[in-house]
């Protein structure tokens, strides 16, 4: 399973998506998540599995194929993706 | 004597027979961490998963490092912190004897990353008040990183006893091969041993430490095919209490050529 693992550097501050990694459970994600991004000073840090994730939203899916071909281009392109309301 | 804070700031403040004992203790951890180490290490290319071949490697890395400031402590007695760590041959070791051959499989790797780590961790833990201030300085760092080692331990330990009953007796037998040698480890409750305590170097003599790992090994051993386990009575009747081995066992000969360096010796430069 894949999970998804989030960290900050001081209470406070928003959590930042730092990575992802591999385990079978719960338990190993949390022990892997400590080995693979400890090297930074972490204030503290979450692992959530990515299908407990829920989508709200997603521009790609908007249905709307002009935006959905230009966002490709952008992210094919190596840019951001513009965030347009 | 000196003493700060109720406790000895210097190896020359420990009466001799103390003395002795403390820096037997000192080194028999130092070189226990230095090969748990050289086995964890052995397994960041070729373990199960990525994930646990960075773990193994991050876990060699802590036990090197707590390998290395205890020898560091052992200049305050007298010792050739060079000599002792880059100098000795295997018979000169005194490693918990569960380390003195590579594991032969992942499972035997677990056994020893749970228990053989487990009571490692006991052991220091037993000096967290230790009046012989810096060991007591120290321990407390060490413990903190030795927690994700246990929690390492124990998931991949419930991991391969879920995995059906294969798993369940590859995993049982080799945790039964590592707990007895971790229970004579801790040693007879000897006069040395009540002298440490007394002296208040240590909270415990051998017995107690082993029934505190009883206590925690249980839980896990548990878990692993739901049976139980005893706690064996160790046999010292062969058993050197300042080496904390057999007489005349060491741990294998190219895994300490590794530790000294034996093949890059030419690019020593001092």
């Amino acid at each position: 399973m894949i999970y998804e693992v989030f960290a900050r550097k001081s209470r406070g501050e928003p959590l930042r998506h730092i990575g992802n990694l591999n385990a079978p459970d719960d338990d190993l994600a949390k022990v892997y998540a400590f080995n693979t991004y400890d090297e930074e000073k972490w204030f503290d840090m979450f692992v959530v599995r990515r299908d407990m994730m829920h989508e709200v939203f997603n521009r790609l899916d908007s249905g709307d194929t002009g935006e959905r071909s230009a966002v490709l281009a952008e992210r094919a392109a190596g840019q951001r993706a513009p965030v347009t309301p | 004597m000196s003493t700060v804070l109720g406790g000895a700031a210097k190896a020359a403040d420990l009466t001799p027979d103390v003395r002795a004992a403390v820096r037997d203790l000192i080194l028999v951890l130092a070189d226990s961490k230095r090969l748990l180490g050289m086995r964890y290490g052995n397994w960041i290319l070729g373990a199960p998963e990525l994930e646990a071949g960075i773990a193994c490697a991050s876990m060699a890395q802590d036990e090197w490092g707590h390998a290395r400031l205890l020898y560091a402590l052992l200049k305050d007695f007298g010792d050739d912190v060079e000599q002792l760590e880059h100098g000795r041959s295997a018979a000169e070791y005194r490693s918990i004897e569960a380390l003195d051959h590579e594991p032969g499989s992942w499972p035997e790797l677990v056994a020893i990353n749970a228990f053989v780590d487990m009571a490692l961790t006991i052991q220091l833990e037993a000096l967290t008040q230790s009046t012989y201030l810096p060991l007591r300085q120290r321990v407390q760092k060490l413990l903190e990183e030795e927690a994700f080692h246990a929690a390492h331990g124990a998931a991949w330990l419930r991991r391969i006893g879920r995995a059906g009953a294969e798993g369940q007796k590859t995993m049982r037998a080799a945790v039964d091969a590592v707990v007895p040698v971790v229970l004579r480890w801790f040693g007879p409750d000897s006069t040395r041993a009540h002298a440490l305590q007394e002296a208040s170097i240590i909270d415990s003599v051998g017995s107690g430490m082993r029934a505190r790992f009883v206590e925690r090994a249980a839980a896990l051993i548990r878990d692993i095919d739901g049976s139980g386990f005893s706690g064996l009575e160790p046999d010292f009747s062969n058993f050197d209490e300042s080496t904390r081995r057999t007489p005349g066992t060491a741990p294998d000969e190219r895994t300490i050529a590794q530790i000294r360096g034996d093949r890059n010796r030419a690019f020593l430069m001092d």
